[in-house]
């Protein structure tokens, strides 16, 4: 079945992200002065304001910032709701967004802040790969 | 003189017909018809106006009206960008660069579904080449509703409070719509599920992004709205009773929801504590709070943001029945963006309102219609724009 959600548009900044998704990888923006990881991937270092910015391979790991059970949506999304999306505080560092998978969206009250998430990655087209976080056990 | 009542507001009208109009609106239509009656509510000419301030229209509204302002901003931040507009007249006319400020507003917010948008006039963030939207736009988050559902969780986790704690927000505003003719939802005569509601309806209410239902969202409407700001000078000579601006600031924490490090603090803090200090006022002397209601954790967090209730008890003052009719600190007497009008940007709404409570002329209502609802003297006015991501504050004051 062909992919019918948004499909994000890389540019020159955010294509290594993309080479590092066909892989497998979560490669994330890292300062190397600063050596702060930030995301999403910025021109400038938002902590310090220096420019040698790098992509490192992160862990995949992270834990649920906060959530909400999304039941009105647009598009290919409207097939799935409800379905939860969420906050992810990586591991290394600043949050991703993305649609949590591994949880029970008609039971908000059995999702818990701070669980323990790991990445994955759809094939959207032949060159765009979306990382999504799950739930995993402790 | 310092920058505190460098300027008043002296007007404050809304266009002829807002909600739901029968026959579709255009945004500009709106904008011309408030303007029209600020003008004939103060006597000031609009040919006077010498300073134009909107959220992204002001060049086609100058030449709308042939006007040749010295000082154009069209400052377009989200809901917003009205107080912020004011905020910019205030430092403009404090400079001497004009003596009378237009901030307009004009939203098809309900009639675009049937004659389109028209051009320019709406908050946008984002777009082709922005990282921020490149990185959340595959994730199924559909407009304002989806977003602000995370910070309401987030307090509650942090906090212990519960949907139903802010489910208290929508039923009180909707006792203040009772009392405002205009408001949209005041009664079935308006509307058809208009009238009081309880927190079983709004916890039963439609589902749109968990925890927030139907209810616990604002309207989309239509409305337009015009004030006049004027140098002291011009504000005491005018039939309309000036509105002091005592102080007025500005901040924000984020554009993307991505990047709101505290979920559960907005950049509010920042901009009423600069509109305090400039004001030589605190929260403890307010008599009057309209703070924006895109959503019912909106303005509970933004009363813990701006001093009128601790942390994590912002809630409280609706679930307690302070800021309700009767209550020691009335708040969103209009009916908010909940149940007056929302018509995507609510900023000038709040304008509108504080306007009327402080300047007398609730007592005859705005546009005809009748809606005297408070003594307050002071009045904390608060925005919130994008994706609790912006924020305008004024404290403004009754003339002595």
């Amino acid at each position: 079945m062909s992919y019918n959600k948004p499909i994000p548009t890389p540019s020159p900044l955010t294509q290594p992200f993309y080479d590092g998704a066909r892989e497998g990888k979560l490669l994330l923006p890292r300062c190397q002065d600063c050596n702060r990881v930030h995301w999403y991937p910025r021109h400038i270092c938002p902590f310090c304001h220096s420019m040698n910015i790098d992509w490192i391979e992160g862990s995949g790991e992270g834990r649920v910032h906060t959530f909400a059970v999304q039941h009105r949506a647009f598009g290919g999304w409207a097939e799935e709701v409800p379905f939860v999306t969420a906050y992810i505080d990586l591991n290394e560092g600043d949050r991703m967004a993305t649609v949590l998978r591994g949880v029970d969206a008609n039971d908000p009250a059995s999702i818990r802040i701070g669980a323990k998430v790991k990445v994955e990655f759809d094939q959207a087209s032949e060159d765009i790969h979306i990382p999504f976080w799950r739930v995993v056990e402790e | 003189m310092g920058l505190s009542k460098a300027a008043a507001i002296v007007g404050a009208a809304e266009s002829n017909e807002i909600g739901y109009p029968e026959v579709p609106k255009t945004s500009l239509e709106l904008h011309i018809e408030a303007i029209k009656n600020v003008s004939n509510q103060t006597g000031i000419p609009i040919s006077a106006i010498d300073g134009i301030f909107s959220a992204g229209q002001s060049s086609e509204i100058a030449e709308h009206l042939g006007l040749h302002p010295k000082y154009i901003d069209t400052t377009s931040v989200g809901g917003c960008s009205f107080e912020i507009h004011v905020h910019h007249a205030l430092l403009a006319i404090y400079a001497g660069v004009i003596d009378v400020a237009l901030v307009t507003h004009g939203e098809n917010g309900w009639s675009r579904r049937r004659i389109g948008a028209g051009g320019g006039g709406h908050y946008s963030g984002g777009g082709a080449g922005s990282p921020g939207t490149e990185m959340t736009m595959p994730y199924g988050f559909s407009g304002a509703p989806s977003n602000y559902s995370h910070a309401m969780v987030r307090h509650n986790h942090l906090y212990g409070t519960t949907p139903e704690d802010f489910a208290h927000v929508p039923v009180v505003t909707r006792d203040w719509a009772t009392l405002n003719p205009r408001a949209v939802m005041s009664s079935k005569e308006t509307h058809e599920f208009g009238g009081p509601i309880t927190i079983d309806d709004v916890q039963n209410a439609r589902m749109i992004s968990w925890p927030l239902t139907m209810l616990h969202c604002c309207l989309v409407t239509d409305h337009g709205g015009a004030v006049l700001i004027a140098k002291p000078e011009i504000a005491r000579s005018l039939k309309t009773n000036p509105v002091w601006i005592a102080g007025a600031g500005e901040n924000m924490s984020h554009s993307n929801m991505l990047e709101m490090g505290d979920f559960t603090a907005t950049s509010a803090f920042a901009s009423s504590r600069t509109a305090y200090e400039m004001a030589g006022l605190g929260p403890e002397d307010m008599e009057l709070a309209l703070l924006y209601d895109s959503f019912s954790i909106t303005p509970a967090l933004t009363a813990e943001m701006v001093g009128l209730a601790p942390r994590g008890k912002g809630h409280l003052l609706w679930k307690e029945g302070h800021a309700a009719p009767g209550g020691r600190l009335p708040m969103n007497t209009n009916g908010g963006g909940l149940s007056f009008n929302h018509s995507g940007m609510y900023g000038m709404q709040l304008l509108v309102e504080a306007y009327r409570q402080l300047s007398g002329t609730a007592e005859d209502g705005v546009n005809g219609i009748k809606g005297k609802q408070t003594n307050a003297r002071t009045c904390i006015v608060n925005g919130t724009g994008g994706s609790l991501s912006t924020t305008g504050t004024l404290v403004l004051v009754a003339d002595d």
